[in-house]
């Protein structure tokens, strides 16, 4: 069960891209996404893949890792290439078969919109793969700080972050013992009507509310025993420092912004 | 915040999350059966259960291949639907009706999910509206008697006081 546990995406490592603060990787992932929408030509999709392929390498990651990442979605981007293959009518018509036409636009657009799929994946599963859950509760909670100013809970929601992290591992456990004991008390969860299958769900539900209710409790009683009073005066475990490292990724990243932006509407 | 409501809500979220970890092929795109929706029912029952729900669809969207986008996007259609719920539950005390609610407010805004596939992949609007919105109300309807049901046994009014 622990294979497909999304907590375990990341590789440890000492790369590059592993040494940048996480702050800077949100904030260059994020825009990243937005630009990527601004690619409209063939030389401003190229500016962006290499940027894509270059952060690939420079981060070390197996590239199975990054692969695995796209298996889930592999048939959405076939879906959505298809879609736009057989919509869209502009352009020259190369193909005709019965009632199906396939345009030069059609493939172009098909062709485009599969790139953005596979750049917005590319770029967006190397935090996860190279930051730690934690490391990125710490950074969220470093970029929404300003929000503070509106009596925005910032710090509780980066601690409820922290919590939930710590206990996921603990809850999938959980539920692989709960599953098994009422399983070995009769109920059966894989055959049976839809409506018997859902009835099966509350046994299993029902124990498992009630022990995270229960866990969320002690913890908060060992939170209070600890004197733990909120965000106010507390300092860090971890703190962030921006390196110079970040900053070249940053004046880098200023270049790709550029060169996107020269380089839409060629070829 | 009560230290209590804190860390409920924490371990909420990682129920949200370890919920939708089993199901993580189908949760994302045009086509979506997030089971761990069923937890948005929990507003119905306290309104202290908001930010549970919220950390928990932040961070699955973090592991979501759109990354930032489907964040914003996902983060602004349970915001909205869970805000929506607690004015409602102002002036509606009856819990099923505060259900069958909070089903039709969630599945009507997947109109947002919807727009931001529109807008990245060029989907056409309408016919995912209708694939989101069907997965969506589709767990919703089922999580309705699953909860009510559970809420008889546990009462989580009571739990987060």
């Amino acid at each position: 069960m622990n294979n497909t546990l999304i907590i375990g995406q990341y590789v440890p490592g000492n790369s590059v891209v592993h040494r940048l603060d996480p702050r800077t990787k949100i904030t260059i992932i994020f825009f990243f996404v937005i630009i990527v929408f601004f690619a409209n030509s063939f030389w401003s999709y190229a500016v962006l893949t290499l940027f894509g392929l270059l952060s690939m390498f420079a981060s070390k990651v197996p590239i199975r890792f990054v692969m695995k990442g796209l298996m889930p979605i592999w048939f959405l981007i076939v879906f959505t290439f298809l879609l736009h293959l057989f919509i869209n009518k502009d352009g020259i018509l190369l193909l005709e078969w019965s009632f199906i036409k396939i345009y030069t636009g059609g493939v172009i657009q098909g062709i485009a919109i599969s790139m953005r799929f596979f750049l917005l994946i590319l770029i967006t599963s190397l935090l996860t793969l190279t930051t730690t859950p934690i490391a990125i509760t710490d950074a969220v909670e470093q970029i929404l700080h300003p929000l503070k100013k509106i009596k925005f809970p910032v710090h509780e929601l980066a601690l409820m972050m922290s919590i939930s992290l710590r206990f996921i591992p603990t809850l999938l456990q959980e539920t692989d013992k709960i599953s098994k004991a009422q399983a070995s008390r009769g109920v059966d969860f894989r055959t049976g009507p839809v409506k018997e299958r859902l009835k099966a769900v509350i046994p299993l539900l029902v124990p498992l509310f009630v022990s995270a209710f229960k866990r969320a409790e002690e913890l908060a009683m060992a939170m209070e025993a600890r004197g733990y009073q909120g965000g106010e005066g507390r300092t860090k475990l971890r703190e962030l420092k921006i390196s110079k490292l970040d900053i070249w990724i940053y004046i880098l990243f200023i270049c790709v912004i550029i060169g996107l932006f020269l380089t839409r509407n060629y070829g | 915040m009560k230290t209590k409501v804190l860390a409920i809500n924490g371990v909420i979220a990682a129920l949200y999350i370890a919920i939708s970890t089993l199901i993580i092929p189908i949760a994302f795109g045009p086509i979506q059966f997030r089971i761990p929706e069923i937890f948005n029912h929990l507003i119905v029952f306290n309104k202290k259960y908001f930010f549970g729900i919220v950390v928990g669809v932040f961070i699955t969207n973090l592991f979501s291949e759109l990354g930032s986008l489907d964040l914003i996007f996902g983060l602004a259609h349970s915001i909205l639907s869970l805000l929506i719920i607690i004015l409602l539950s102002r002036v509606i005390k009856n819990k099923w009706i505060l259900l069958f609610a909070n089903t039709f407010v969630f599945t009507f805004n997947m109109f947002i999910i919807a727009y931001e596939l529109n807008i990245a992949f060029k989907l056409p609007f309408l016919l995912t509206w209708l694939t989101t919105a069907a997965g969506e109300f589709i767990i919703m309807a089922i999580g309705m008697p699953l909860m009510y049901a559970m809420d008889k046994k546990i009462n989580f009014k009571k739990l987060i006081d």
